[in-house]
């Protein structure tokens, strides 16, 4: 499949095309759980990104030393690596966003686009299409997320990027600016959107969006068809190996 | 007994795995088509969730005492990855009817973010013990309730006739937000349960 | 697939003990830089909320009382008791919320921040609104929470957050009794 795209290519097409989020439909636990706030999405999305950065290059520069047999262990161990630094880091540096996003910054580790993408690309391509992929990709999750988080934060709280001061700390503490208040929204805000079933909603609303666009540029809809395009497939392909897929799919 | 009856309805009811924190969404919405295979999945899960929370809780004691509570994530990540593979092998040489009843859902849980979450949440709420075996289970009941319940939704969603920018996936997450919705109205009841 | 050769164990599983050994010795790195850092956080996450329940303190003692709770001793620059900070936790909607309780001298709760809360955004959460933490200002004794509050000692409880309400007062009303047993105790000592 990735024979000659050109980089610019493997970059390119995590934003729109593959998009992680709204075309895999990868990723669905933190896009609905950390989207009820900008800050947090947009935390939780470079988070995630510099870890699927990181992974790719590392599983990728290793991809010749791996035995094919432990494989996923071996991913495993990168990836949940990457992860604990980071939530070191952030845990140091930006503790505000620790708060924020609580167990699902260690849950990273799951997040089936890094493991997906590990597998899929980084265990078959050269260090730099890996790393320009996992950039890609990344930057596609934190563009859905904000997209998601923007809709259900505008509604549900009436404020917009609430609390990005804390996240701006990083770079220096005197900033003041701390988000937007939306007139009207603010006072009533529709309550409804930042709780559990508006992620559900909106998320299906985006889905839809997004299937009416790739229908007018004559591409698939985003669907879940038994395990060929579940989102599972990354994992569930990588340590079942297609063999119980299949039994999943008879039943 | 009591705490231990409103943890097990909390983790069931009013923050259920699925519909309040989110997690285990995957297989949420890629197993639940049919109802057999949801309460096999689920069933599954329960399964290796208390499995994973009775083994981690002390290593996680060994973890703490050495103080190296940083590597929390790396090793229950491994140790669930390798619990499931070893109950896997067993399964299918000495349980063969378990097997084929569970066996062929449990490659697919590795990566199950409801099962890493307990084990984390167990450690984050400080639960001793038998409250993490518990809360545990509950976690797992929870998430049967929300699969079965909503395998039953979208058998119905089958025959409908639905608008054509919605058919597929987003009516099945507009359905689960309606679930979801429903859910709500359980805040609140454990509390009063146990006032 | 019956019989694996040494070499077919040997070398995967001593490539994966390989990456294990090199993500752990990374990860205690790390740690080992980042962990002096997280401790200062948290000292300063709560220092700052000590300051801001007992805004006209100068410094803090750490006390314990007759029942082994922790609490914490306001004093001015002359060292004369300003007011107390005390921290309680129960259970919330989300799971368990800690919150800290300022009291003046007098033993009027002077300000209440919410340490650590996982509740609902949007419900819950405001409960780290001041629009709600400011209704304990200035109350004393037991209080309760009401939709309509307007006796002294109700708080208005948060739109769709009855939970979340009842659990805050309750640690409030926690902090009040230590407050009682702590100054009781001065008292007759």
């Amino acid at each position: 499949m990735a024979e000659k795209k050109s980089l610019g290519k493997e970059f390119t097409k995590g934003l729109i095309a593959e998009n992680p989020v709204f075309r895999l439909v990868l990723g669905t636990c933190p896009t609905l759980a950390v989207s009820t706030s900008v800050s947090s999405a947009i935390g939780m999305g470079i988070a995630a990104t510099i870890v699927l950065l990181c992974s790719n290059v590392v599983i990728s520069a290793l991809r010749k030393v791996i035995p094919q047999k432990v494989r996923i262990p071996a991913y495993i161990v990168v990836i949940a690596s990457f992860v604990t630094i980071i939530q070191l880091l952030v845990k140091a540096f930006v503790p505000a966003l620790d708060t924020a996003l609580g167990v699902y910054l260690p849950l990273i580790v799951v997040n089936c686009i890094i493991l997906g993408r590990a597998e899929a690309f980084a265990s078959k391509n050269a260090v730099l299409a890996s790393a320009l992929d996992g950039l890609g990709m990344g930057i596609g999750f934190t563009s859905s997320l904000f997209l998601m988080a923007t809709v259900r934060e505008i509604l549900g709280s009436g404020t917009f990027l609430s609390g990005i001061k804390d996240l701006l700390a990083v770079f220096s503490s005197d900033i003041t600016f701390n988000g937007f208040k939306i007139p009207f929204l603010n006072e009533n805000p529709l309550t409804f959107f930042v709780l559990a079933p508006g992620g559900f909603f909106v998320f299906g609303i985006m889905i839809a969006l997004s299937n009416k666009l790739a229908d007018r540029k004559g591409k698939p809809k985003a669907e879940l068809h038994g395990c060929a395009s579940c989102p599972m497939a990354a994992s569930c392909a990588l340590i079942a190996e297609d063999k119980n897929c299949e039994e999943v799919k008879a039943q | 007994m009591k705490i231990a009856l409103s943890l097990l309805l909390t983790a069931i009811l009013t923050n259920n795995f699925i519909l309040c924190k989110f997690l285990g969404i995957c297989p949420f919405l890629g197993v639940s088509k049919k109802l057999n295979t949801a309460a096999g999945m689920s069933a599954a899960v329960i399964f290796v969730m208390v499995l994973a929370t009775a083994v981690t809780y002390p290593i996680n004691l060994l973890l703490v005492k050495n103080d190296m509570e940083y590597l929390q994530t790396i090793v229950f990540i491994l140790v669930i990855a390798a619990l499931v593979q070893l109950v896997e092998i067993i399964l299918k040489k000495y349980m063969v009817s378990l097997y084929n009843a569970l066996g062929v859902y449990l490659p697919l849980i590795t990566t199950n973010c409801a099962v890493l979450g307990v084990v984390l949440l167990n450690i984050d709420n400080g639960y001793n013990f038998w409250q993490s075996m518990v809360y545990s289970l509950g976690g797992g009941l929870g998430f049967m309730v929300a699969m079965i319940m909503f395998a039953g939704v979208r058998e119905r969603l089958e025959g409908c006739d639905i608008p054509k920018a919605l058919q597929g996936l987003p009516i099945t997450l507009i359905a689960a937000s309606l679930v979801s919705m429903s859910f709500l109205g359980f805040a609140g009841l454990v509390d009063n349960m146990f006032a | 697939m019956k019989k694996f050769s040494l070499k077919d164990i040997l070398i995967p599983s001593l490539a994966l003990f390989l990456i294990c050994t090199v993500a752990t010795a990374l990860l205690a790195l790390t740690n080992g830089v980042t962990k002096e850092k997280i401790n200062q956080v948290a000292l300063k996450t709560a220092a700052e909320a000590r300051q801001k329940v007992c805004a006209d303190a100068k410094t803090f003692e750490e006390k314990k009382d007759s029942n082994g709770n922790t609490y914490f001793e306001a004093k001015d620059e002359n060292g004369n008791t300003v007011g107390f900070a005390i921290t309680t936790e129960d259970k919330s909607y989300g799971g368990a919320i800690e919150v800290m309780t300022g009291f003046s001298a007098d033993g009027k709760i002077t300000g209440v921040e919410i340490l650590t809360i996982d509740d609902t955004p949007g419900l819950g959460m405001n409960a780290k609104k001041e629009e709600f933490r400011k209704n304990y200002i200035g109350k004393n004794g037991a209080l309760s929470v009401s939709k309509n509050a307007s006796a002294d000692n109700e708080i208005q409880a948060i739109t769709g957050a009855t939970i979340t309400s009842n659990a805050v007062t309750r640690c409030v009303n926690s902090a009040t009794d230590i407050y009682n047993n702590v100054t009781g105790g001065e008292q007759n000592g």
